[in-house]
């Protein structure tokens, strides 16, 4: 029996910056090289969705003036993607995105924009924006990993109860301060990492895709890949900066 | 004093052009100015007042180079002395290097016009300098990103940089919301240019990032009556009155046929042809600004028409080499929405190539290099029997192989290559009809260089360096 893993991306028009949508492309890819047949679907504002019955959401980065805007919608339905997220549900959300499911963003002014208040940290407005290649060290499963990526955020974000994804090597990571990058609540993966950070970071893929796969409980083994590629992009990018 | 300034700035700067010259060091087109500068800072406003005509600044995404390459060939044309930074030299010191390029010994610029093609950047840099009569916007794509941090920031800066300048006369680009917004964003008066239809034989099916989809007024969702390609269309905002202004300069339709793209226009109760050599879809809106601008400048407009018939500088016909029998073309790439034209039109073609593509990611490139996730390489995968090798060069060749690799393109028609040397070589010998090189900015004078020892350039001049911008 074909296997068929359902993809959300959230707002491809509205949180489309920096090439995000590779990492779309890149679980979709190695999915399909295995023989699982994946579905992608655009869900774009007003749509209503129910994301408990998705097996991978996506959401990227936007412009500050797309962020506002779907704050609001997607506020109406937060208890649903909530429920889904306690469910296992695997989410990458990136820079935008990330910063999104925190609890607020403080303005420079002293006003706090609220965010969906899934995951526990928040970010404020720094006062130069961090821009650069960065070097990330973190544990995907019982394997230890160095993936590197592009980071371009003016907000810092400031961790709460949930886990960092990794330990920046290289860059500035969250906030340029507590060596943090980006945060990790059950299948939830947070980044600055643009890059995007997928492709070239095969591991965190197939870790994301055998979580998706187990939550549907689904015994699949998930057979290795020719990586050389891959390995040598982050190798290029490891070399220059450690 | 600022006299013996000026002149002390200007010789020095000369010498040093000169030198840069004879030790074949670059082109000589930017050191100059800085030093100049150094020297002297008031050195550009000073040499602004000497135009007996005035100055006229091109600024924009893309088309920059070529849209004030053309202008000045058509103000050329029509017999005025033309000062103009050709070479692509778009930041101050660029600028001022053109200005001082045309300087007498005796700092005398005799010049009726200068056309500046001027980076968003170093926009209100350049204007608070130099006060232009005219300054022509192009388009806003996404670039460069990390240089600038985000698009928004970009227009901003150029919007805010026009609102402070004292009566300008905006030419935008009526067809692009990101552009048309200017008018009212900075209360400048605007001539627009626009063009109503484009056939998709020339547009292609190419799948674009949208990059404006919303009002720039009001947030709301842009309806388009008529789609061209990236944010270009003819577009109106549902929730206020924001909608497509109606160009003054507005071209009916679009078609090609043979090496030429067709369009014609009513104007000033003539119907005025304006025919352009055929290059992507985005050459003919860069002949259309320089066409636009030259009219309100006054220019007759059947002349400037002429110009641009025969506009020399390959623009876009990539063209430019052999090796042996076989055509090599070369172009440069550095966002999304030129890669997109680029590819559309070699795989148009039809015909059996390698592709060299070399990405380098230092400061002039953009060191961010996601974008390449943002082109539409997915569109090679049904032609990929078109294509005998990808050779993948430069900084950051790898990532260009991996992209490759998820757009779907075979796994052995894909190589890595460090050195450019080694991948021109390849990219030329290898078996295939034509091959093609799209390479990003700091790799394009290395693989120009590279070619000129092992092919035969065909028709080479300083301005017709292949580009998009």
């Amino acid at each position: 029996m074909v296997i068929v893993l359902k993809v959300c991306h959230l707002y491809p028009d509205l949180l489309n910056l920096y090439g995000d949508r590779g990492n779309v492309i890149a679980f979709y890819r190695r999915c399909q090289w295995r023989g699982i047949e994946v579905k992608v679907e655009e869900v774009n504002l007003g749509d209503q969705v129910d994301f408990s019955s998705y097996d991978f959401l996506f959401m990227g980065g936007g412009s500050d003036r797309e962020q506002n805007l779907l704050a609001s919608d997607l506020g109406e339905q937060v208890e649903n993607l909530k429920t889904a997220i306690e469910d296992n549900l695997v989410v990458l959300a990136i820079c935008g995105g990330y910063q999104l499911l925190g609890k607020y963003y403080l303005m420079p002014d002293g006003t706090r924009v609220p965010g969906l208040g899934i995951l526990d940290y928040y970010t404020e407005a720094g006062n130069k924006r961090l821009i650069g290649n960065i070097a990330v060290n973190l544990q995907m499963g019982d394997k230890e990993v160095y993936i590197t990526g592009f980071e371009n955020h003016g907000g810092k974000t400031f961790l709460g109860s949930v886990e960092p994804l990794g330990k920046v090597m290289s860059g500035n990571g969250n906030n340029g301060t507590d060596g943090h990058e980006g945060a990790r609540y059950k299948n939830v993966f947070c980044s600055y990492l643009h890059g995007p950070l997928l492709p070239k970071n095969a591991a965190i893929t197939d870790y994301m895709i055998s979580q998706a796969l187990k939550r549907r409980n689904k015994n699949f083994f998930l057979n290795d890949l020719d990586d050389t590629f891959e390995k040598r992009a982050n190798s290029v990018m490891l070399e220059r900066l450690l | 004093m600022r006299l013996i300034k000026t002149i002390s700035a200007l010789w020095l700067a000369k010498v040093v052009m000169l030198l840069s010259r004879l030790l074949g060091k670059g082109k000589g087109s930017t050191l100059p100015g800085m030093i100049a500068l150094k020297i002297y800072p008031g050195l550009l406003h000073s040499f602004s007042f000497q135009l007996r005509k005035g100055i006229i600044i091109v600024t924009g995404t893309n088309g920059k180079t070529t849209t004030n390459n053309m202008l000045a060939q058509i103000l050329a044309g029509s017999g005025y002395k033309v000062l103009a930074n050709l070479e692509g030299a778009n930041l101050k010191k660029g600028v001022t290097a053109a200005f001082i390029k045309a300087a007498g010994l005796s700092g005398k610029i005799n010049c009726d016009y200068a056309v500046l093609e001027v980076d968003e950047g170093a926009f209100p840099g350049v204007v608070s300098d130099i006060k232009p009569q005219a300054v022509v916007v192009t388009n806003f794509f996404r670039d460069q990103l990390d240089r600038y941090g985000e698009l928004d920031t970009t227009i901003q800066v150029v919007s805010r940089a026009l609102k402070n300048t004292e009566k300008v006369k905006l030419v935008l680009n009526a067809d692009d919301p990101l552009v048309a917004q200017l008018c009212k964003k900075t209360g400048q008066a605007a001539f627009f240019y626009g063009i109503d239809f484009i056939e998709t034989s020339i547009t292609g099916v190419i799948e674009d990032t949208k990059e404006a989809k919303f009002c720039p007024f009001c947030g709301n969702n842009l309806k388009y009556n008529l789609y061209h390609y990236s944010q270009l269309g003819d577009y109106v905002c549902p929730g206020c009155e924001f909608r497509r202004p109606e160009p003054d300069i507005n071209v009916s339709r679009v078609y090609k046929d043979g090496n030429y793209f067709y369009g014609s226009m009513y104007f000033d109760n003539n119907n005025i042809n304006l025919s352009v050599p055929a290059g992507g879809v985005y050459n003919y809106y860069n002949a259309l600004a320089a066409f636009a601008a030259s009219v309100y400048l006054g220019i007759e407009p059947q002349v400037s028409a002429g110009v641009l018939y025969n506009y020399t500088s390959a623009i876009g016909r990539m063209d430019r080499f052999f090796y042996n029998d076989k055509p090599v073309l070369l172009n440069l790439v550095k966002n999304p929405t030129g890669f997109n034209q680029s590819l559309a039109a070699l795989l148009a073609q039809e015909r059996f190539q390698n592709l060299l593509i070399a990405i380098n990611d230092n400061d002039a490139d953009g060191r961010d290099i996601s974008w390449l996730w943002d082109v539409n390489f997915e569109a090679i995968e049904e032609k990929e029997n078109y294509f005998n090798n990808f050779i993948c060069t430069g900084k950051r060749g790898e990532e260009m192989a991996v992209r490759l690799k998820y757009a779907g393109v075979s796994t052995n028609k894909i190589t890595v290559e460090k050195s450019l040397e080694g991948a021109v070589s390849a990219a030329l010998s290898q078996e295939s009809e034509v091959t093609y090189l799209l390479v990003t900015y700091t790799a394009l004078w290395q693989v120009d260089s590279i070619l000129n020892k092992k092919a035969k350039r065909v028709g080479y001049s300083a301005e017709s360096m292949p580009s998009v911008s």
